[in-house]
C-alpha cells in the first residue's frame, strides 16, 4: 500500500469491530487497555530504528477480520500434531480459542494449574500478573492481543513443584474466507523453586492469510527453571507478530528457543528482564527460510541486576529470495557487575537474492562486565562441500548435510525426543526443497 | 620504559595541557548565517563565481535539511545565528621563511611542540599549518612540486587548479549527504588540497595541524585528496584547542578519492578541549569523512585516536567501489569526564573482491559515554568480499557506559561477513600479576592499556605514535584503581 497508509495505526489494517470484551474483569480491564493503545499508538514505518529493513506490506495490504466473523473451518483431526510425551498435558487453541475436546489435561500435580485464561481471572496469580510485565511501548501489536483476547493458556506452579512432562501449549490455525487476526495468550507465573518445560507451537494447516500476534509472559520467581520452546510452522502466507516476555528473580533459570519455519512474515521480539541477582537464561533461535520469507528478530537482554548469566545463540539460513533481520540488544545497567553475556549471529546466506541484515547491540553502563557478542555472515564453505564430494556424496547431498549439521546445534537443545525428531525432519524438508539444483 | 613513564608522570594533573590561547587580531566578520554572509565570506576569499554557487546551493540544502539527533549523545544544540563562519588573522604575510610569521602564532606552534622548524624538516614533513581557518604558512612546497605532488589549501586549489576541485569536490561526500556536510559546504572557510599524479609516491608524509584559537568561530574544515593512478600518500592530521567555555561547533568535511592501485592512509589525532568535570565546555566535533576506492586494487586506510571533544560524531568511511579494493579503519576512542563519542565506520562493499578491515577499540572512564557505531554492507554484485571487524569496549569505573552499535547486511552468497565484540575492564587479576613483578600499579595499568590499543596505535606513523601513546597516559591518569 501507499506510505501514507502506513503510516496509520494497527485499527486501519483491520475491518469490522473487536468482539465484545471479555467477561472475565481481570481480562476486561486489559482488554480495554489495549483498545485504547490501538487507537493512540502509530503503525510502525521505516523510520523507526526498530523497524528499518522489514518490508511490512503483507501486513497493510490486508484488512483482517476477528476470528469470528472470517469463516473458518473446523481443526478436523490434528492428532498428528500430538506429541506423544504431553499426551495428558496438552491445551489446544484453534485460531486463537480455547478447543476443550482436542485437549487433554490429566494427573497433574497438586495444586498445579494448567487451564484456560478464561475461567481463572479470579485466581491471585492471574489478577497480579497478567499483562503486566508486557510494557512494549509504542508498540502496535502487543495492543492488538491486548484488546481482543479471551481465552489464554494459564500455568500456574505453585512453591517447590516440578511438573515432569513438558506442557504442551498448540495454537492450530485453520483454512478461513477471510484474513483474520488471532491473538493466543499465554501467562505463566511459577513460584519459588517450581519447574516445568513448556512446548509452544503454531501451526497453520492451510495456505490462507492471517496474522498471528501472540503474547507470552513468564513470571520466574526464586529458584524457578524453565524451559520454553517456541515452534511456529504458521501458514506459509500468514503473518506472525509475537511478544515473549520473561521475568526472572533470583536464582531464576529461563531458556528459550525459538524456531522459526512458516510464515510470510515472522517477527519475534523476545525480551527477558533480569529482575534480582543471579539469574540465567538463554534466548537462542533457528531461522530456516526460503521463497519470499522474511524473518526479524529483535532481541533485548535486559540485565539490571548484578551477577547474571545470559546466552544467545541465533542461527539463520537464508535462501531463494528470502529476508533475514536480527537485532539483539544486551543491556547492562548501571551496578549491574559481574554480568556475564555472550551472544552468537551465524548466518548462511544460501542465494544470489537472499539479503541479511544484522546488527548485534551491547548497550553497558557496568565496568566489571565480560559481553560479547559475534557476528557473521557466510556461505557454504567450498573446501567443506569438496571434501564430502570427495568421499561420495553428490555435491547437493554434501549441501544439504552441511546444511543440515549447521542447523542440528540449534534443534539439539530442545529435550524433548518428539519435538526434535519432528525438526529434524522439517531440516532435511528444508534442505531437500532447497539445494535442489 | 622508566624513563617514558617518568615523562609520563610528570604530566600527571595536568588539566588541559594545550588550553591557552593567541593573542592575534582578528578581521571582524559578522556572526550569523545567511546568502549575504555567504557572498561576503565568497568575496573576501575572492573565490571564482562558480564556487559561489556551490556554496549557495549548499546553502539552501542546508536551510532545508534537519539537525540529526539519531545518535547515542546529548547535547545542547549549537546556535547557527550566533556563530562566526569565518576568521582569519588581519595580517596575512606571504612568508619566504619562518621568520617572517607572526611571533605570537609560532609560539603557539611552539607550546604545542609541533617541530614545525628545523626538528619538523629532519623529520621530513611538511606541514600545511591551518590557523583559526587560513592557511599562514606551508613548507616543502617546492619539494614536492618537484615530485608533482600538489599540497597546499583549498582556497589556493579553487585558485590555482580550478578543474580539479570542480571535478573532485563533493565528489565522495555530496552537498546534502547530512546536515553539517551541506554547512560545510555553505561555509567552509579553509581546508587542505593534496593531488598526486599518476605513478607517484609521495615524498613525506604530509601533515596538517588545526588550531581553534577564536571564540564562537565554528571551524569548517575541508579537506580533498586524490590520488590519481599508482599513487600514494599518507596524511596526517592532528588537532589541539584552547580552553573555553563556550562550546564550539567543528563540522570538518574529508573527502578522499583513489584511483587504481592508488593508496590513500589517513592517521588523525585529536585531542580537543573535552570540557571541565562538570561538563562545561568542549567542543562539538561533527565531522564527515570518507573515501573512495574508486579504482581497482585501490586502498584507503583510516586510523585515528580521538581523545578530546565533548561531543564526538564521526565515521570515516570506505566506498569500495573498484574490484579488489580494500578499505581500512582502524580506531581508538577514549572518553573521560562527561564526554559522549559516536563513532565508527562505513564500509560499503560494491566491486568484486573487495575487502574491509574493522578495528576499533573504546575506553570509557569518568562518567562518558563511549559508542560504536558501523555499517558493512555488502552489495548484490560483491562477489567474494570479505569483512572483518572488531571492536572492544573497555570500562574503567562504574558510571560510564560502553556502547556498540554494527549494522551488518549482505545480499551477496560468496561473501562473508565476521563481526566480534566484547567488553570488558582492566582486571584485578591482571593488575595484581603485574604489580607482583615489581611494575608499579599505575605502570600496570598503563602496560594493560597500550596491549588493548596497540593494534591500531601501531598503524599510525611512528612520530604520531609516540604521541598517541602520551596522550592515552594523560588522559586516563586517575582514572583507574
Amino acid at each position: 500500500m501507499s506510505e501514507v497508509a502506513v503510516k496509520e495505526t494497527m485499527l486501519n489494517f483491520i475491518s469490522g469491530e473487536i468482539d465484545a470484551t471479555s467477561d472475565s474483569v481481570a481480562i476486561k480491564a486489559i482488554n480495554l487497555r489495549g483498545r485504547d493503545a490501538l487507537e493512540s499508538t502509530a503503525f510502525p514505518t521505516r523510520k523507526d530504528e526498530d523497524w528499518r529493513f522489514i518490508d511490512l506490506k503483507s501486513i497493510t495490504r490486508n484488512n483482517f477480520v476477528s476470528v469470528s466473523s472470517a469463516g473458518v473451518k473446523e481443526a478436523g483431526d490434528i492428532s498428528d500434531h500430538y506429541l506423544p510425551e504431553s499426551l495428558n498435558t496438552r491445551m489446544v487453541f484453534v485460531n486463537g480459542v480455547y478447543n476443550e475436546e482436542l485437549s487433554s489435561i490429566e494427573g497433574l500435580p497438586n495444586k498445579v494449574i494448567v487451564g484456560n485464561l478464561s475461567e481463572y481471572g479470579d485466581h491471585d496469580a492471574v489478577k497480579e500478573h497478567l499483562g503486566t510485565i508486557t510494557n512494549y511501548e509504542n508498540d502496535a501489536f502487543a495492543p492488538l492481543n491486548d484488546a481482543a483476547f479471551k481465552d489464554g493458556a494459564f500455568i500456574y506452579l505453585p512453591e517447590e513443584t516440578s511438573v515432569e512432562t513438558p506442557i504442551h501449549i498448540l495454537n492450530i490455525f485453520t483454512d478461513s474466507d477471510k484474513a483474520f487476526y488471532a491473538t493466543p495468550r499465554l501467562l505463566f507465573v511459577g513460584e519459588m523453586y517450581s519447574k516445568a518445560t513448556i512446548i509452544e507451537e503454531h501451526i497453520g494447516l492451510a495456505d490462507n492469510v492471517y496474522l498471528n500476534v501472540p503474547v507470552t509472559e513468564f513470571r520466574l520467581f526464586a529458584g524457578a527453571h524453565v524451559h520454553h520452546a517456541r515452534i511456529q510452522r504458521d501458514s506459509k502466507q500468514a503473518n506472525h507478530v509475537s511478544r515473549p516476555i520473561a521475568m526472572l528473580d533470583q536464582h531464576a533459570e529461563y531458556h528459550s528457543y525459538t524456531i522459526c519455519l512458516g510464515a510470510k512474515l515472522f517477527r519475534n521480539d523476545p525480551r527477558v528482564i533480569q529482575n534480582a541477582q543471579e539469574v540465567d537464561f538463554t534466548v537462542d533461535g533457528l531461522v530456516l527460510i526460503d521463497g519470499e520469507q522474511i524473518a526479524d528478530t529483535h532481541s533485548i537482554m535486559d540485565h539490571r541486576f548484578a551477577h547474571g548469566k545470559s546466552h544467545q545463540l541465533h542461527k539463520v539460513v537464508v535462501n531463494d529470495s528470502a529476508h533475514s533481520i536480527f537485532n539483539g540488544k544486551i543491556f547492562v545497567a548501571k551496578d549491574a557487575q559481574k554480568i556475564d553475556s555472550f551472544q552468537e549471529n551465524r548466518n548462511l546466506l544460501l542465494s544470489e537474492e537472499g539479503t541479511v541484515h544484522t546488527k548485534p547491540q551491547l548497550e553497558i553502563f557496568a565496568d566489571d562486565v565480560l559481553c560479547s557478542h559475534g557476528a557473521t555472515i557466510g556461505h557454504l564453505n567450498d573446501e567443506e562441500v569438496f571434501y564430502l564430494h570427495s568421499r561420495g556424496l553428490t555435491e547437493q547431498k554434501s549441501r544439504e548435510l552441511l546444511v543440515y549439521a549447521f542447523a542440528l546445534e540449534s534443534v539439539e537443545s530442545m529435550e524433548v525426543d518428539s519435538v526434535e525428531k519432528m525438526l529434524l525432519e522439517e531440516v532435511i524438508q528444508y534442505t531437500n526443497r532447497d539445494l535442489k539444483g | 620504559m622508566s624513563e617514558e613513564t617518568k615523562a609520563l608522570e610528570s604530566m600527571i594533573g595536568e588539566e588541559y595541557k594545550y588550553g591557552f590561547t593567541t593573542d592575534v587580531e582578528y578581521e571582524e566578520f559578522p556572526k550569523g548565517i545567511s546568502e549575504d554572509i555567504i557572498r561576503e565570506l565568497s568575496t573576501r576569499k575572492g573565490e571564482p563565481e562558480w564556487m559561489l554557487e556551490f556554496r549557495l546551493k549548499a546553502y539552501h540544502a542546508w536551510k532545508e535539511m534537519e539537525e540529526p539527533s539519531w545518535f547515542n549523545a546529548t547535547y545542547k544544540k549549537p546556535d547557527f545565528e550566533n556563530l562566526l563562519y569565518y576568521s582569519a588573522p588581519k595580517k596575512k604575510p606571504q612568508l619566504d621563511s619562518m621568520d617572517d610569521v607572526d611571533p605570537n602564532i609560532r609560539e603557539t606552534y611552539e607550546k604545542l611542540g609541533i617541530p614545525l622548524e628545523e626538528q619538523k624538516m629532519l623529520a621530513g614533513v611538511a606541514v600545511d599549518a591551518v590557523f583559526d581557518s587560513v592557511s599562514v604558512f606551508t613548507s616543502f612546497k617546492e619539494k614536492l612540486a618537484d615530485a608533482g605532488v600538489i599540497f597546499c589549501s583549498i582556497s589556493e586549489a579553487i585558485k590555482e587548479h580550478p578543474e580539479l576541485v570542480k571535478k573532485y569536490l563533493a565528489s565522495v561526500v555530496p552537498v546534502r549527504d547530512n546536515f553539517y556536510a551541506a554547512l560545510n559546504s555553505a561555509v567552509f572557510s579553509d581546508g587542505s588540497f593534496c593531488y598526486i599524479p599518476k605513478n607517484t609516491k609521495c615524498p613525506m608524509e604530509l601533515s596538517t595541524y588545526f588550531r581553534i584559537n577564536n571564540m564562537d568561530s565554528g571551524q569548517f574544515e575541508r579537506t580533498l585528496i586524490v590520488a590519481e593512478e599508482g599513487a600514494s600518500v599518507s596524511y596526517l592530521e592532528g588537532c589541539t584547542a584552547p580552553m573555553y567555555d563556550e562550546n564550539q561547533l567543528h563540522a570538518a568535511v574529508v573527502e578522499l578519492v583513489a584511483l587504481d592501485n592508488a593508496d590513500i592512509k589517513y592517521s588523525t589525532i585529536q585531542n580537543w578541549y573535552s570540557g571541565d568535570e562538570n561538563g562545561k565546555g568542549g567542543i562539538y566535533n561533527f565531522v564527515t569523512k570518507r573515501g573512495i576506492c574508486k579504482g581497482n586494487n585501490s586502498k584507503i586506510s583510516w586510523t585515528q585516536l580521538e581523545t578530546g571533544s565533548a561531543v564526538t560524531l564521526k565515521y570515516p568511511s570506505v566506498i569500495l567501489q573498484g574490484d579488489n579494493s580494500i578499505g581500512e579503519f582502524y580506531s581508538v576512542a577514549v572518553t573521560t569526564k562527561k564526554q559522549q563519542a559516536d563513532t565508527g565506520t562505513k564500509m560499503i562493499h560494491i566491486g568484486k573482491n573487495t575487502k574491509s578491515t574493522i578495528i576499533s577499540k573504546g575506553i570509557s572512564a569518568g562518567q562518558s559515554n563511549n559508542s560504536y557505531r558501523g555499517e558493512v554492507k555488502i552489495g548484490k554484485k560483491a562477489h567474494g568480499s570479505k569483512n572483518y571487524s572488531v571492536c572492544d569496549s573497555m570500562l574503567i569505573g562504574q558510571e560510564c557506559g560502553a556502547h556498540t552499535f554494527p549494522y551488518i547486511s549482505s545480499q551477496n552468497p560468496s561473501s562473508s561477513v565476521e563481526h566480534e565484540a566484547t567488553t570488558s575492564r582492566v582486571g584485578e587479576e591482571q593488575i595484581f600479576y603485574l604489580m607482583q613483578r615489581g611494575i608499579s600499579e599505575q605502570d600496570a595499568i598503563s602496560m594493560i592499556i597500550n596491549g588493548f590499543v596497540k593494534d591500531v596505535l601501531k598503524e599510525l606513523p611512528l612520530e604520531f605514535a609516540v604521541e598517541a601513546n602520551k596522550l592515552l597516559d594523560v588522559k586516563l591518569e586517575g582514572s583507574v584503581g
